[in-house]
């Protein structure tokens, strides 16, 4: 089953009523949605709040979701639109850059880090958080490693990891599981020791 | 071994590859577990991470947040609906008791009427309203027929030369224009009766009978009080009248 596929059964459940489902795809979404938000709204705490909406407004309108399009692709578009109204409604102009762009002195990564309204702290964090992932997935074995490449970044179900990695399906969810598990002990070593903000990933 | 069991099934749940009745118990696992919920956020993070998704951390208990706001959405609407059911239960109950006032007192305003005109009829077969002429008595002496015939509340009597009346005037019964209002005052409670509760209705109609008592014992007394205030045998037609209005 694919990421998509997996967000299509949490919503069904939502749609039957089982508002925990939707507690799992705020859970799932809620870092890439802040994010997102983030391009309209400097203020990280405003972002917050204006990612909560959307998130609200989804929940709203999750009964006419019929699922022709990913969630993800749905809620981006909700998100998008309650950040722009929120500018709206706050009449404020769109956050603005004085940065000489065409300035080749500036490495674009500098500027890129100055373009981003997340805060020193939360821009280190999130550099933290992609190279630790990559290390990890690197020190991971052979069997480990392309059990979750080929479900992260290729979508495949396990039915179609297993046909590839020639194994049962069972061995195919627990090397995944045991992939994640080594990623996750490492993530939050780096957090526990280091940033100390293990918490607000929940 | 067990916590192992549940985190893979997190895993494999977070990947849409668990079955749907493990999934619902998990997931209410996950409701009242902070660490499952941790790791389900992680996750989502190793993912994103992997793909070079932008991701920005939330603040803590950002989850936890919208669904106490997702909770608030709800009840406000149901407290909004409540709110405006009452409201039309009131309006309901409001518009019942207003139309069976205004019933009650149309039944009233008519029996009068109608108690009034009757007198106008008379026994000797000359009591059309139109032959009617109206009199003050024998103390106020003739008065042309139009001229004091302000409407049919007025009943009269016209008199002879010696000053006896031609003709007495007694209330016909008004039983049957009384019945057919309080059939429509009672056909118009129990139509409304959707909008009032039980109770209500039993008052209403509790005070349509005692209504309809005070109505039957009205028009008998002011009747049978004519002729004691008149030795003669007339009934003051005026009497009646005002005391009926009364």
């Amino acid at each position: 089953m694919s990421a998509d596929a997996s967000d299509l059964s949490l919503v069904r459940r939502v749609q039957r009523g089982e508002r925990g489902a939707y507690d799992l795809l705020v859970l799932k979404y809620q870092h890439k949605v802040v994010k997102l938000v983030m391009r309209y709204l400097r203020n990280p705490a405003d972002a917050e709040d204006v990612a909560q909406e959307a998130f609200v407004k989804a929940y709203r309108a999750l009964p006419q979701f019929r699922g022709d399009s990913a969630f993800y692709t749905w809620l981006y578009r909700i998100a998008i639109n309650t950040a722009k109204n929120a500018l709206a409604a706050r009449d404020r102009n769109p956050v603005s850059y004085e940065l000489d762009l065409h300035n080749t002195d500036d490495s674009s990564d500098m500027v890129s880090r100055l373009k981003d309204p997340e805060t020193p702290e939360g821009l280190a964090l999130t550099e933290e958080i992609r190279d630790t992932v990559n290390h990890s997935i690197e020190e991971l074995p052979e069997d480990l490693r392309t059990a979750i490449v080929l479900r992260e970044l290729e979508g495949m179900s396990y039915e179609e990891i297993a046909a590839s990695m020639d194994c049962p399906v069972g061995t195919v969810r627990s090397r995944i599981f045991r992939a994640r598990e080594a990623i996750d002990r490492r993530l939050r070593e780096v957090f526990d020791g280091g940033l100390g903000r293990t918490e607000e990933l929940v | 071994m067990i916590q192992d069991e549940v985190e893979s099934q997190l895993s494999a749940m977070f990947d849409g590859e668990l079955p749907a009745t493990e999934c619902e118990l998990l997931s209410r696992r996950i409701d009242r577990d902070e660490n499952l919920r941790g790791r389900w956020s992680r996750y989502a993070l190793i993912g994103a991470a992997m793909r070079s998704e932008p991701v920005a951390t939330a603040r803590s208990g950002f989850a936890r947040r919208v669904s106490a706001a997702l909770r608030g959405a709800e009840d406000s609407p149901r407290l909004k609906r409540g709110g405006k059911m009452l409201l039309s239960a009131a309006l309901s109950a409001t518009l019942v008791v207003a139309v069976a006032g205004l019933s009650i007192s149309l039944l009233r305003d008519a029996a009068v009427d109608a108690g009034a005109g009757s007198l106008a009829q008379t026994r000797t077969g000359r009591g059309e309203a139109g032959a009617a002429v109206a009199v003050g008595g024998e103390r106020d002496g003739a008065v042309p027929a139009n001229a004091a015939a302000p409407g049919p509340s007025v009943a009269a009597l016209r008199h002879g030369s010696n000053g006896e009346p031609v003709s007495y005037v007694t209330p016909v019964s008004m039983s049957k224009v009384n019945t057919a209002l309080r059939t429509e005052l009672a056909d118009l409670i129990v139509a409304h009766s959707e909008y009032s509760t039980p109770l209500m209705r039993r008052n209403m109609l509790s005070a349509l009978v005692s209504n309809e008592d005070g109505a039957d014992n009205a028009s008998p007394g002011a009747s049978a009080g004519a002729p004691a205030k008149s030795p003669a045998g007339a009934f003051d037609a005026s009497t009646a009248a005002s005391s009926a209005s009364r």
